[in-house]
């Protein structure tokens, strides 16, 4: 059925807009919130294509070639942080990412399929109990 | 589908229209001004909110499909075929199905269909990573899409009212 459209913006319109804020509200929730143990040293974990490649621990400066698809990504790793200091993707989404810190944040590179995570909890007490 | 002359010159005009937006687009690019990765106007969408309320939903599928693989070519980029295609088909379906919701204004729909879309962007590249990391980015996406949604859904509505006397609503 073809029909003229209402123009004028109504309180449905209102239960929409609002229906996506709470939608993104609640995978906020869900996909932020996830480590927020204080687990000691960083680790930056290197995946291309679904396979992890590298392991890189923040703990000094480096600077890492990632190949993945055609594309090479120069990925710095700080005591601190973590970003992609150039590619050759051309998108370039993964160099204007801002530098991640925080366990569970991520830059991905789509074209590249290049993804690298922060995991937190290097250091071993991840043991609940040692017995004996 | 069977076209007409008229539909099918409509189809190509508008295709062809929704192609131009989409590289005029890409010329200011929205990361400019606010640096999230990944994020646009969508100014495409504003083709494909027209053509479904102008030639329906078959056209505006048929529209929407020819977009996505003469952009894919024309950037010599066919891996970015999946996102495009995944991104748009969950929009259209989306705003389908909220168009037929007779008080919603093109605003509601137009939101609708920018939220579906980032969705399906995000679901693209959930499949095609194998990895979960992408859906991190979805609620900042969908908090921009209210404001981009919002835009193309005021520019479809100046549209449709200056082009009300032509008669073009009526197919």
């Amino acid at each position: 059925m073809r029909s003229y459209p209402e123009l004028r913006p109504s309180g449905w319109d209102g239960l929409v807009a609002a229906l996506v804020a709470a939608l993104a509200v609640l995978c906020a929730a869900v996909t932020w919130t996830a480590p927020a143990e204080d687990s000691g040293s960083l680790t930056a974990v290197i995946t291309v294509d679904g396979t992890e490649v590298e392991r890189i621990p923040l703990d000094g400066e480096t600077e890492q070639t990632v190949r993945g698809n055609g594309y090479t990504l120069h990925v710095v790793v700080t005591e601190t942080e973590v970003f992609v200091a150039s590619s050759d993707c051309p998108s370039q989404d993964c160099v204007e990412t801002a530098p991640i810190s925080q366990p569970g944040r991520s830059i991905v590179c789509l074209p590249a399929r290049v993804i690298i995570q922060l995991e937190g909890g290097a250091a071993s007490p991840d043991v609940d109990a040692v017995i004996g | 589908m069977k076209l007409t002359t008229h539909q099918l010159t409509a189809c190509a005009v508008l295709t062809a229209m929704a192609l131009a937006l989409s590289y005029l687009e890409g010329l200011f690019p929205l990361t400019a001004a606010i640096p999230i990765p990944g994020i646009k106007l969508g100014l495409a969408n504003i083709v494909t909110l027209f053509a479904l309320y102008a030639l329906g939903p078959g056209q505006a599928m048929l529209i929407l499909v020819a977009r996505c693989i003469l952009g894919a070519v024309f950037a010599g980029n066919m891996n970015a075929l999946i996102f495009s295609l995944l991104g748009g088909v969950t929009a259209m379906a989306v705003m389908i199905g909220l168009s037929r919701l007779r008080r919603l204004s093109v605003y509601g729909v137009s939101i609708g269909g920018a939220a579906a879309h980032n969705c399906g962007q995000v679901a693209a590249a959930v499949l095609t990573l194998g990895n979960g990391a992408p859906v991190y980015y979805l609620p900042v996406l969908l908090a921009v899409s209210l404001l981009t949604g919002a835009l193309t859904g005021l520019v479809s509505a100046s549209l449709f009212r200056a082009l009300s006397h032509t008669g073009i609503m009526k197919g």
